[in-house]
């Protein structure tokens, strides 16, 4: 079978840097490190672990970091080469009943007995033994040389691992499944802070997961979307936010909803929690000037290497949270949660786009240009690619 | 003898029809039968603006003695004045203001007045500048007050320096600047440019608060004022005469200085502007070609740095001073004098050229609200009578209307076009759904108070100032303006004019009548 | 800034004078050729007629308004005075709006401010509005700046001086400036007739006024400021200082029945003037109305005094 695979090519990876800087994100991927070969099944790692049929799987900001070689040295150890890429995944099972992955590689997918202390409260997402037990290290599937990947038509997953899709989901919602559980597990962090003031920075497919799952779970009082796109706009006002602006208009959207004053571009009251679903240096630096003083930010885009000032963090005794995967939430599993609010918000809007795994290139440019494309989420399609060939 | 107004029907020969295109012209081809209207020539003005200040204050229209019988020893005397949105452009020194408010302090000195305070009647406009003060009421009189913290700016937000004097029959809130109410006498200095301005509007909005405002600057107000240009048609004058009244009845006693300005608007090297196309000389035509392709090639900036140091050669046709309502009654008609032009019938599509200034953004940008507020604001109410354009008819306006704005002067309206028109452009709605949250937000009130900011409700103001022309047109279409603020502000963009008038086409049919609107020089049509 | 003394007694020649000998000494030291090339002796015995001087009140300068000689003044005034006077004496000009409603080209002004100093007549010529700075003409002290040829046509070529009596009306000059303001020229002429000797203001002499009410024309009264600072009277050295020019509101003769009490008045307008420029306009208003307007000529006592309390009232 063929799959896309990444393999560690420190001249491919130098190069795809290179394009993606000059050229923009998701250029480098006819130079990057990936590739679309023929491999060999792997055999089951151990007991418990099932073979799945992929059907669809996203493509993240993650993977684009990686692809485009600006994801952060942080990952070397936990992730083993070659791998597929791939971790939004639905697949089918042997008996054909329709599942959805979650990717985290924690205790119990490696035989680690007794489980570390966050994997035995379900807080799997802060596994401590990402790098040992019988699989390769591998801080999820689809970075793990053992268990394949979404971006391949086979996947290995583990029964704790494996979540069925309620028919109510289509395909293309259940794809969104993970994402949409990244966003909860985002949005909860702000459970408790009654008409809070909220921020969200970002409106693609985190972002508007976030707006979705603050209005579904979180009784906060404004939601404010910073959106660069009109159909991202539009979006984040249907998904729940009361103020949607262009990010140029964002601060003096939060200073006129916190009523605040200004200290040249610091706003002197501002959001109560901000939500940084792009993860740059400059989104950090915008988070820190819309906060309030003593409010928090929860980074949800994933951040690399920045150059951020923290004087204002200091000054305003800001909290900033990462905000990573899922686990088990106050309400309950992430993942069920993410489905329910999926069905409830009617999210498969946010899929745009579907490739097959050949035209990896172009989906790769696609998925990183998607904003400006009108888009918000593109996946490859598997079943399509079986019946090609 | 200056000619009055005067209304072409054009034919083939007729020449290209000059557009006012914000910092800068159009030429366009209007079709066969088109009307386009043109401004009287402006008046005579006075032989000695000097000698007839004193005339006027030694013998006041209406119920009230000369000026020197109010002036006495000991007494509060406060000298309120137009702001900068008047006159426009701004005038060659010495202003009006000057000339009128030297001629008064004069007569105070002569009887022994020592305390005076002069207050620029802003409301909620933003404060003027130490040059535009300079400008307005000349170096002397500046250099005597502004050291000595007794030329002031009205602040509607100083809780301190406002008084709550009663509500009107109607209910409507009554308040005013601390010190004019407290003084034994007002004397407000007026500049009238526009049939709107003067009257009870001097005093009961240039010196009241928001409170006191809001009862006749909102949209029910305005769509009741047809227009806001004929006193006698207004919801807005009715409710400034009722608080004007209720004022004088308070006590508060005022003493009237109106003036008016003929229509000589623009220095010699834009005299074509003011002249009827058919009649450029090689010179006009020279300079209307030369100032166009200059400004061509003129980044936006520096055009209108450029537009802003022009000053108006405009002079005074009449002064006249005493009672509010006496005094404008005459002012009214010496208004009417210089700009009434008579059209017989409306029209199907209204045409315009919005110029780079309206009164809200001197020395400063007309933004996408101020656009807004020139075309279906201003130039659509220049009427008397009926609207120019029928109802359910198409307006058509060409100005560059760019995205931008002036951040000093109007934070207020950024934040309006961006997070209030983006949701609805329903002046109702917009009303009841976001006036407050603006009129109350410290950031604006702030920045109104110690900078040079307009109020934080003043864009809602701009909007309202529409609601009349929204309601009654069909159809508003923006000639060579940036489409997405056009689109923003809810109006229909377009690159030509012959476009403009396809995408009027399906209102108003394939023969609509067109009537262009050859301002400024202002005008007003008596639409018979 | 305290001004020391200086007692009124003439010690160096102004510049001027030095320019007129040494114009006079090379003409004398030309070689006389013999007659016809050089002028007949006169014989003795047949009487000389009396013969009228040329110079002073009677030196013609019809020539220095004629259009060459404008064209040469107003390129001087323009090129080369002005650059001097800001060098030397940069000037505040306040008030200019108040000459805004006149047109200069059909209705002459008499300029009347106070004389401080020789500089008085650069600071004021370059800082007239553009309109009248070439149509104006400056009577000058006959006997100072007419007193010889090359003196005074340089004086007419260069400020079109008119040369004038000091301290009595002459009929003639009189006559000529009058003449000249009902041509349409403006005229320049100081009331107080000559420079102050103290820093104190002169009485103001009837000159203007009356050339006023005899042709009609407004006066419009300035005050001069900082002027004694840049070159006082008996001074020599000049020293830069800023100066300030004030127009006052031209003064229609109308209303003045003679030219005494026209000239007092004028005199009082200066006065209100330097107490708008000491202070401010509304302050000087109210001042002159009650009478309280600073006096100008100074307290009557002796001249230590005199310049005791000029150094306490500049500021």
């Amino acid at each position: 079978m063929k799959a896309l695979v990444f393999e560690r090519k420190v001249a491919r990876y130098a190069a795809s840097r290179l394009a993606s800087t000059i050229k923009g994100s998701g250029s480098g991927a006819k130079l990057s490190p990936i590739s679309f070969q023929e491999i060999g099944t792997p055999d089951l790692p151990g007991e418990g672990w099932h073979e799945l049929d992929v059907v669809l799987s996203g493509i993240c900001g993650s993977d684009l970091a990686t692809i485009d070689g600006r994801s952060s040295r942080y990952y070397e150890d936990i992730v083993s080469f070659p791998f597929v890429p791939g971790h939004e995944i639905v697949a089918k099972t042997k008996e054909g009943s329709r599942v959805v992955i979650e990717p985290v590689l924690h205790c119990a997918t490696r035989s680690i007995q007794p489980l570390c202390s966050p994997c035995s409260e379900g807080n799997t997402q802060l596994c401590q033994n990402l790098a040992f037990g019988d699989l390769e290290p591998g801080l999820q599937t689809g970075y793990c040389s053992t268990t394949l990947g979404g971006w391949g038509p086979k996947v290995l997953a583990h029964e704790s691992q494996i979540h069925e899709v309620p028919d109510n989901l289509s395909d293309e919602e259940a794809v969104l499944v993970e994402p949409m559980a990244c966003s909860v597990h985002a949005a909860l962090k702000a459970l408790g802070e009654d008409g809070a003031k909220v921020a969200v920075i970002g409106a693609g497919t985190l972002g508007l997961g976030v707006i979705a799952a603050l209005s579904q779970f979180c009784p906060v009082s404004t939601i404010i979307a910073a959106a660069k796109y009109p159909h991202q706009q539009r979006m984040a006002k249907q998904l729940g936010a009361e103020v949607v602006v262009g990010p140029s208009s964002f601060r003096d959207a939060i200073r006129r909803a916190s009523s605040s004053m200004m200290h040249g571009p610091w706003l002197t009251a501002g959001a109560d929690i901000t939500f940084d679903c792009v993860g740059s240096s400059s989104s950090i630096s915008e988070a820190l000037q819309v906060t309030k003083p003593g409010g928090r930010i929860v980074m949800v885009g994933m951040p690399g290497p920045t150059k951020v000032d923290l004087a204002p963090f200091w000054h305003r005794e800001i909290k900033m949270e990462g905000s990573y995967a899922y686990g088990t939430e106050s309400l309950g599993n992430t993942f069920k949660l993410a489905m329910e609010m999926i069905a409830a918000k009617g999210l498969g809007a946010l899929v745009s786009a579907k490739y097959p795994l050949h035209r990896y290139e172009e989906a790769i440019r696609h998925a990183a240009q998607a904003g400006g494309r009108d888009g918000v989420k593109v996946v490859f399609e598997i079943t399509t690619e079986k019946s090609r060939r | 003898m200056p000619r009055p107004g005067f209304v072409l029907e054009t034919d083939k020969s007729t020449p290209p029809t000059m557009f006012w295109n914000g910092e800068g012209f159009r030429m366009e081809k209007l079709p066969s039968g088109s009307r386009v209207i043109y401004a009287p020539e402006p008046l005579k003005p006075l032989d000695d603006a000097d000698a007839s200040i004193q005339q006027a204050l030694l013998n006041p229209a209406g119920d009230m003695p000369p000026l020197p019988e109010l002036l006495k020893p000991g007494m509060r005397l406060t000298i309120a004045f137009d702001d900068v949105s008047l006159p426009l452009p701004p005038m060659k020194r010495p202003d009006n203001r000057q000339r009128v408010i030297e001629a008064v302090l004069e007569m105070a000195a002569r009887a022994g007045v020592d305390d005076v305070v002069l207050i620029a009647a802003l409301a909620l406009h933003r404060r003027m500048t130490e040059n535009e003060l300079r400008h307005a009421l000349g170096d002397r009189v500046y250099d005597s007050f502004a050291p000595h913290g007794l030329l002031t700016q009205h602040d509607a937000e100083d809780p301190d320096a406002i008084v709550h004097i009663g509500k009107t029959e109607h209910g409507e809130d009554v308040e005013l600047n601390r010190r004019a109410a407290e003084s034994d006498l007002i004397v407000y200095v007026n500049i009238n440019l526009v049939a709107m301005d003067g009257g009870h509007k001097s005093v009961g909005t240039g010196l009241a608060s928001y409170k006191s405002i809001k009862h006749h600057h909102n949209v029910k107000t305005m769509t009741h004022s047809k227009s806001f240009m004929d006193q006698e048609r207004s919801e807005l004058h009715s409710s400034n005469w009722r608080m004007g009244r209720f004022l004088k009845d308070a006590g508060v006693k005022i003493f009237q200085i109106e003036t008016t300005l003929n229509t000589d608007t623009f220095p010699k090297e834009f005299a074509f502007l003011q002249k009827r196309e058919w009649e450029w000389k090689l010179r006009d035509r020279v300079s209307y070609m030369g100032v166009s392709k200059a400004l061509d090639r003129t980044p936006p900036r520096v055009a209108r740095s450029i537009f802003n140091s022009v000053l108006s050669p405009h002079q005074m046709t009449s002064v006249q001073a005493g009672e509010v309502e006496a005094v404008h009654k005459i002012t009214t008609e010496n208004v009417y004098r210089q700009q009434l032009v008579e059209v017989e019938g409306q029209t199907d599509i209204f045409t315009m050229g919005l110029p780079y200034i309206g009164p809200y953004n001197v020395n400063s940008i007309l933004n996408p609200i101020l656009v807004a507020c020139m075309g279906l604001g201003y130039f659509f109410n220049l009427y008397r009578g009926k609207p120019l354009v029928r109802q359910g008819g198409v307006l058509i306006m060409t100005h560059p209307t760019p995205w931008a704005f002036n951040p000093v002067h109007h934070p207020s309206y950024i934040d309006f076009f961006d997070q209030v028109l983006s949701e609805t452009t329903d002046p109702l709605v917009i009303e009841a759904k976001y006036e407050e949250s603006f009129a109350t937000d410290p950031w604006y009130r702030h920045l109104y108070r110690t900078g040079h900011a307009y109020h934080g409700v003043h864009p809602f103001y701009m909007w309202y100032w529409c609601s009349h022309a929204l309601e009654h047109l069909s159809r508003v279409i923006v000639v060579g303006g940036d489409p997405r603020s056009v689109k923003r502000l809810g109006f229909h963009p377009a690159t030509t004019l012959g476009d403009a008038l396809e995408i009027a086409s399906d209102v108003v049919g394939r023969n609509p009548s067109i009537s262009h609107f050859h301002a400024p020089p202002l005008m007003i049509a008596d639409v018979k | 800034m305290p001004k020391t003394s200086e007692p009124d007694i003439p010690k160096t020649p102004s510049a001027a004078q030095q320019l007129g000998k040494a114009f006079a000494k090379s003409a004398a030291m030309a070689v006389r050729p013999p007659f016809p090339l050089s002028k007949p002796n006169w014989p003795n015995g047949v009487a000389r007629p009396e013969e009228v001087s040329r110079l002073g009140v009677n030196y013609d300068t019809e020539w220095s308004r004629s259009y060459p000689a404008r064209i040469v003044r107003a390129a001087f005034l323009d090129w080369l005075s002005k650059p001097v006077a800001r060098a030397i004496a940069p000037a505040t000009v306040l008030g200019e709006d108040r000459l805004a409603g006149l047109d200069f080209a059909t209705n002459p002004v008499i300029l009347a401010p106070n004389h401080a100093s020789h500089v008085d007549t650069l600071v004021l010529l370059t800082s007239l509005p553009e309109q009248l700075r070439h149509r104006t003409i400056v009577a000058a002290a006959a006997d100072y700046f007419f007193d010889t040829r090359v003196k005074s046509a340089l004086w007419a070529l260069t400020t079109a001086a008119i040369p004038i009596e000091r301290n009595k009306v002459n009929r003639r000059s009189a006559q000529v400036a009058a003449d000249l303001l009902n041509e349409g020229w403006s005229l320049l002429i100081y009331p107080e007739g000559g420079r102050t000797p103290d820093g104190w203001i002169q009485k103001f002499s009837g000159g203007a006024a009356y050339l006023s009410l005899k042709t009609g024309t407004p006066v419009v009264p300035i005050y001069l400021k900082g002027t004694r600072s840049v070159m006082a009277k008996g001074s020599s050295k000049i020293r830069q200082s800023p100066t300030t020019v004030i127009f006052g509101n031209p003064m229609p003769p109308a209303a003045h029945e003679d030219a005494r009490k026209f000239a007092s008045a004028i005199e009082d307008e200066v006065a209100k003037l330097a107490d708008e420029a000491e202070n401010d306009w509304w302050s000087a208003t109210l001042r002159a109305a009650k009478g309280t307007t600073p006096s100008l000529a100074g307290p009557d006592a002796p001249a230590w005094r005199r310049t005791w309390e000029l150094g306490r009232s500049a500021k």
